[in-house]
């Protein structure tokens, strides 16, 4: 790189910019209102009463303006609304998070940097891995999964490899996590899905979930799911540095 | 978490403020219904600036005026973070001087040079800002950078 190029780049951070709005209630709204006449659905009906029943949800629950906004912004994470939840197990179903493996062994194969297990809790029962796509971390209490930690590739490498469905009953606060955009859910279950092997999210690949937090950490987004209260869920996420 | 980039490249692409949020919000919802049709796999930032800075240039042309860009350096460094060594390294003046010779370039080797500089994007996502092919913007760099010294009275390239 020349002289001129190094002088240009170093006049970035002196750039006054103008103050960015902030667009994303508006955005919210527009997304979550009826489209314009220009496209003709057959199905005109059941889109508007889709449509009205989103505005609804969208304007009864004002953080979920910006939730219905969050699909773009937490991680690869999508995030719909809904208004109810389709019939799904309540625990993960772990044969959906891999085949139980080392901790070298889910690094080699997760194809995106993952950070280790967190410092402040006991080493996880489980580890599994689906090659390329998801490594997980289970602490059980007998049959039941007492905490799960979900690595998946962030928006850097791929979109949308988790959707997520929350009902009007689900709290939605955002939060920032020493720079990285959150999410917490909280208040009631949610439905969540892992994309499949096809590539999409299939109705079998799915569960409920309690409490959750999302973080989107660029390469990866990471998810918490557990008897966390919010700080605990942040506290967990702080003791896991990338290494 | 996109809104920040999209906004300056939108700023960019349009120079004007008020067009620059229109074109964000209206790109936001396009790109909100063209998600079926995002290419798994493929990266998500490029797409979504393509789509931003698309509306943002559309603006500019339906309003018919030249884009003229009104960038100033700021009494601090953007940011908290202190300024780089390089960025102390540059005075006052010579501050003033690359925005001014910025501004006097023709809209395209502006836009250009300020995606690729100032807005450190990479090849990949200034092609996408500016609706053309990798190989154009490593073209329209490099034509860019020889304007650019010559406005700056430097065309020896040194």
């Amino acid at each position: 790189m020349n002289g001129l190029e190094h002088e240009l780049r170093a006049l970035a951070p002196l750039v006054e910019w103008p103050e960015e709005p902030d667009v994303a209630a508006v955005v919210a709204v527009r997304i979550a209102a009826p489209r314009e006449r220009r496209r003709p659905s057959v199905r005109v009906g059941v889109a508007l009463a889709v449509i009205v029943l989103a505005l609804a949800v969208a304007l009864a629950v004002p953080p979920a303006r910006t939730a219905i906004f969050d699909w773009l912004g937490i991680g690869s994470a999508r995030i719909e609304l809904v208004d109810e939840l389709p019939a799904l197990p309540l625990t993960a179903p772990v044969e959906l998070l891999g085949e139980p493996t080392t901790l070298a062994d889910a690094r080699r194969r997760a194809g995106f940097p993952i950070a280790p297990p967190p410092r402040s809790e006991p080493a996880p029962d489980e580890i599994r891995v689906v090659d390329g796509r998801r490594v997980s971390y289970l602490w059980r209490d007998g049959d039941r999964i007492r905490l799960l930690v979900t690595q998946v590739p962030g928006l850097l490498q791929r979109t949308e490899v988790l959707k997520k469905l929350i009902p009007p009953s689900v709290r939605i606060e955002r939060l920032t996590i020493d720079g990285d955009g959150a999410v917490f859910l909280a208040g009631g279950p949610h439905a969540v899905f892992l994309l499949g092997p096809s590539g999409s999210f299939e109705e079998d690949h799915g569960w409920l979930a309690g409490r959750t937090l999302l973080v989107d950490r660029g390469s990866s987004t990471l998810r918490i799911e557990g008897d966390l209260d919010r700080d605990q869920a942040v506290d967990l996420v702080r003791a896991m540095t990338m290494t | 978490m996109h809104q920040a980039i999209a906004f300056r490249v939108a700023f960019v692409a349009a120079g004007d403020r008020g067009d620059a949020e229109e074109a964000v919000q209206d790109g936001f919802v396009k790109a909100h219904r063209a998600l079926g049709r995002f290419r798994e796999g493929a990266p998500f930032r490029p797409w979504l600036l393509r789509i931003v800075a698309n509306e943002a240039h559309n603006r500019r042309r339906s309003a018919g005026r030249r884009a003229g860009l009104a960038l100033r350096a700021a009494v601090a460094a953007s940011g908290d973070a202190a300024p780089s060594p390089e960025a102390a390294a540059l005075s006052h003046e010579r501050r003033d001087e690359l925005l001014a010779a910025l501004a006097t370039l023709e809209e395209r080797d502006r836009e250009v040079l300020v995606d690729r500089f100032l807005l450190d994007l990479g090849e990949e996502e200034t092609a996408a800002a500016l609706g053309v092919r990798r190989g154009t913007v490593k073209s329209r760099t490099s034509r860019a950078l020889e304007r650019i010294r010559a406005a700056l009275g430097e065309e020896d390239g040194s």
